[in-house]
């Protein structure tokens, strides 16, 4: 037997869904018991989603101290290696030796290469 | 038992009734929520103001890449990056507070004790100003609301940690008026050294034109990189980055490996520099080291004195940019030319002297050393290497007259295929375009005195770097390397693009490169460059003199001044050259005498006498065998 769908037939849907919601019977009416563990699964994924979220969110902000902090030593770094490499420039090295009063000078004849 | 199902029925009943009661709320609580947040998100307007505050705004942060390094040869930084701070300082902060506060008068009177302090120290760091000047710069700057009081010019890292420890500055941004704004900026770590090689690149910004110079102009797009973009959104903890956003990594510039050793561009710099900067009349001076098989250029000197200041800066890279009249060191080119075309088979033929003047030819003048020749030497002949070694504007005139008169397009050609002609491809833009006259040329006209004078090095205009790769032919027996400056470039120590020595062309035979370097030999040994005769290792060379041309190209001015411009070109160790060399100097209106044998001669003593002790190639060898 053919049975034709009617306008109504979605008033009286939206009514008895209501009742149910209202019995706390709706999930059992659709006939979903079994899936209830699944239901509840994806209430707990959603939860997890929004906790990692937050954690990330977490994460995020020491990442970002912690980039200030590295941008700091890379400034620091940088800072030494430009004083470090300023005093071996030759004619500076020369005249701290002089200042300090060391008997090394430039050589006067190049080194002698050993070879087996 | 009745009785008991009954109880138990009322007891599940209960619960029941709790449970659905407890239901009923959280479904009233769903339903409230879900209208609520339908009506937040749909209906409800709130104040823009409260809006703009309270909405979490993504906003996209540019991530500027790290631009990439200058380095020597042997991996020395040269040109790098680096923050400095320009300080400044919030003269109003807690004014107000204080101003409120019952015992606001002595906290002020605190506040401006430590500021008197902090003067003290400031006028330590930057002493252009007194600490009292400091103390009533901040004093009014309190009194009329001042929120950035610029202090000083930008400081170093050092400084900034110096000046962040200062009294009252230490109490930070909100309680000290601290504020230090961070600029990355290029320093160098050599000072001066190769300072206009390296090159800079200005911002737009800037008044003056060339903003792109040196390396650091002409390779800015490797060095640069590539700007990233990330978008960062709005938490608790401040701004993070939005991680479910699109990121664009930046991309750091890659480094560029110069062929500069700094060892030797500092040597080369006090050998010029020493020489050169108790002479008042002189306007500048060059000296550039090239290797003679690559063509790589090892140091790389110019110094200039504009009107601006009393000292040799590298403000001006003449080496490259100014094309002179070279001089006696173009009688080089002639030389090679009689020999290359078989006119001349050896550097003892003889021409005659003829009191010095060269015949058929007008407008030439005298050559007064042939007089001296003919007297001292009784003879009216001169050999070729004689007349190189004295270098002598006859024999040179002479030998381009006597061989080129009927085929001057020869002489010329011959100069092109020496790269004497062209502005060959280098690595920083500016090299000045030669100036090579010719017959062909219809807006000038050409007599024999042309070519006369252009066999001795006059006529034609070539820089510093074209007579260097042409002596540098000659050491490396005929091959011309072109000159270079950028050895590779790299990324993090990786070789991403190899460059390296080219060589241009085969200029003449080994026979003739050999028997020119004989002649260079004997100038340095008996001619006009004795001075190296005494240098620890060999020298060949040349030298040369010229005079700059005034306006309506006179070489004299309405007071009988020139302007000189002294050059000695050479390459050592004779034998077997490792490197060549070339200094110029150019004077400013004197009427004092700058030659190539006496200031760049003696500038290149000093060079191949400090290069020798250092230089690997010299080192002799020692059996450890027994």
């Amino acid at each position: 037997m053919d049975k034709t769908w009617k306008i109504q037939d979605l008033g009286k849907g939206l009514k008895n869904s209501f009742r149910a919601i209202l019995k706390g019977e709706f999930l059992l009416r659709l006939n979903v018991g079994r899936y209830f563990i699944h239901i509840v699964y994806t209430f707990f994924l959603i939860a997890m989603v929004i906790w990692i979220s937050l954690m990330i969110e977490g994460t995020m902000t020491k990442v970002e101290r912690n980039k200030a902090i590295l941008r700091e030593l890379e400034i620091v770094h940088t800072q030494k290696t430009f004083d470090v490499v300023k005093l071996s420039r030759r004619s500076t090295v020369n005249e701290m030796l002089e200042q300090m009063g060391s008997k090394v000078t430039e050589p006067k004849e190049p080194a002698t290469k050993l070879v087996k | 038992m009745e009785a008991s199902t009954v109880e138990i029925k009322k007891k599940r009943d209960r619960i029941g009734v709790i449970l659905y009661v407890i239901y009923v709320l959280l479904l009233l609580a769903s339903v409230l929520l879900f209208v609520k947040i339908v009506g937040i998100q749909i209906f409800f307007k709130p104040d823009p103001k409260i809006e703009t505050a309270l909405t979490p705004s993504s906003r996209p942060r540019y991530i500027e890449p790290v631009r990439g390094n200058i380095i020597d040869c042997q991996g020395r930084l040269l040109a790098m990056s680096c923050p400095t701070y320009q300080i400044a300082m919030d003269c109003t902060v807690r004014r107000e507070e204080f101003a409120k506060d019952k015992d606001g008068a002595a906290k002020e009177a605190a506040w401006m004790k430590k500021a008197g302090e902090l003067s003290v120290e400031l006028a330590k760091v930057f002493p252009e100003k007194s600490a009292e000047e400091y103390l009533k710069l901040i004093r009014n700057g309190r009194a009329n609301g001042k929120k950035y009081l610029r202090i000083g010019k930008p400081v170093d890292r050092n400084v900034y940690n110096r000046v962040a420890s200062f009294p009252l500055f230490k109490e930070g941004r909100y309680r000290g008026g601290f504020i230090a704004e961070q600029q990355n900026v290029r320093i160098y770590p050599y000072g001066k050294l190769a300072r206009r090689t390296i090159g800079f690149v200005r911002n737009n910004r800037s008044d003056v034109g060339n903003t792109h110079v040196g390396l650091e102009g002409k390779f800015d797009f490797v060095l640069h990189g590539r700007e990233g973009k990330e978008w960062l959104k709005v938490t608790d903890a401040g701004r993070v980055v939005d991680n479910d956003s699109t990121k664009t990594r930046p991309e750091d510039g890659k480094d560029i490996r110069t062929t500069l050793n700094i060892d030797y561009q500092d040597i080369a710099w006090r050998s010029l520099y020493n020489e050169i900067c108790a002479e008042d009349d002189l306007e500048g001076a060059c000296l550039v080291l090239m290797e003679t098989g690559t063509g790589a250029i090892r140091a790389m000197v110019n110094l200039y004195r504009d009107g601006k200041s009393t000292d040799f800066e590298e403000v001006s890279n003449l080496a490259i940019g100014r094309a002179i009249e070279p001089g006696s060191v173009f009688k080089t080119v002639t030389l090679m030319q009689v020999l290359s075309d078989g006119y001349v088979k050896s550097l003892d033929e003889t021409i005659p002297t003829n009191h010095g003047v060269i015949k058929g030819v007008r407008g030439v003048p005298q050559d007064v050393h042939m007089l001296d020749h003919e007297r001292v030497h009784h003879t009216n002949s001169i050999s070729i290497i004689d007349g190189f070694k004295i270098s002598s504007n006859y024999v040179f005139g002479s030998l381009a007259v006597s061989n080129y008169s009927k085929k001057p397009m020869r002489f010329i050609e011959n100069i092109h295929s020496y790269h004497l002609g062209e502005a060959f491809a280098f690595d920083l833009d500016g090299l000045a375009t030669p100036t090579v006259p010719s017959p062909k040329d219809k807006n000038r006209y050409w007599s024999l005195s042309d070519l006369a004078v252009m066999g001795y090095g006059y006529g034609t205009r070539v820089t510093p770097l074209h007579v260097l790769s042409f002596y540098n032919a000659i050491a490396n027996k005929g091959k011309m390397m072109k000159p270079y400056l950028v050895e590779d470039i790299e990324l993090n120590g990786e070789v991403k693009n190899k460059r390296g020595p080219a060589l241009m062309s085969t200029i003449c035979s080994k026979a003739v490169a050999d028997t020119i370097t004989r002649a260079l030999k004997a100038v340095t040994e008996e001619g006009t460059a004795r001075r190296l005769k005494d240098a620890r290792c060999t020298v060949a060379g040349k030298t040369g003199t010229s005079f700059g041309t005034y306006s309506g190209g006179s070489y004299r001015d309405e007071m009988g001044r020139r302007k000189y411009q002294g050059t000695f070109v050479g390459f050592f160790p004779a034998e077997e050259p490792r490197y060549s060399v070339i200094c110029t100097v150019f004077s400013k209106p004197t009427s004092k005498q700058f030659q190539g044998g006496g200031i760049p001669a003696r500038a290149i003593k000093n060079l191949v006498n400090g290069i020798y002790c250092i230089d690997p190639c010299f080192q002799p060898e020692l059996s450890a065998s027994k």
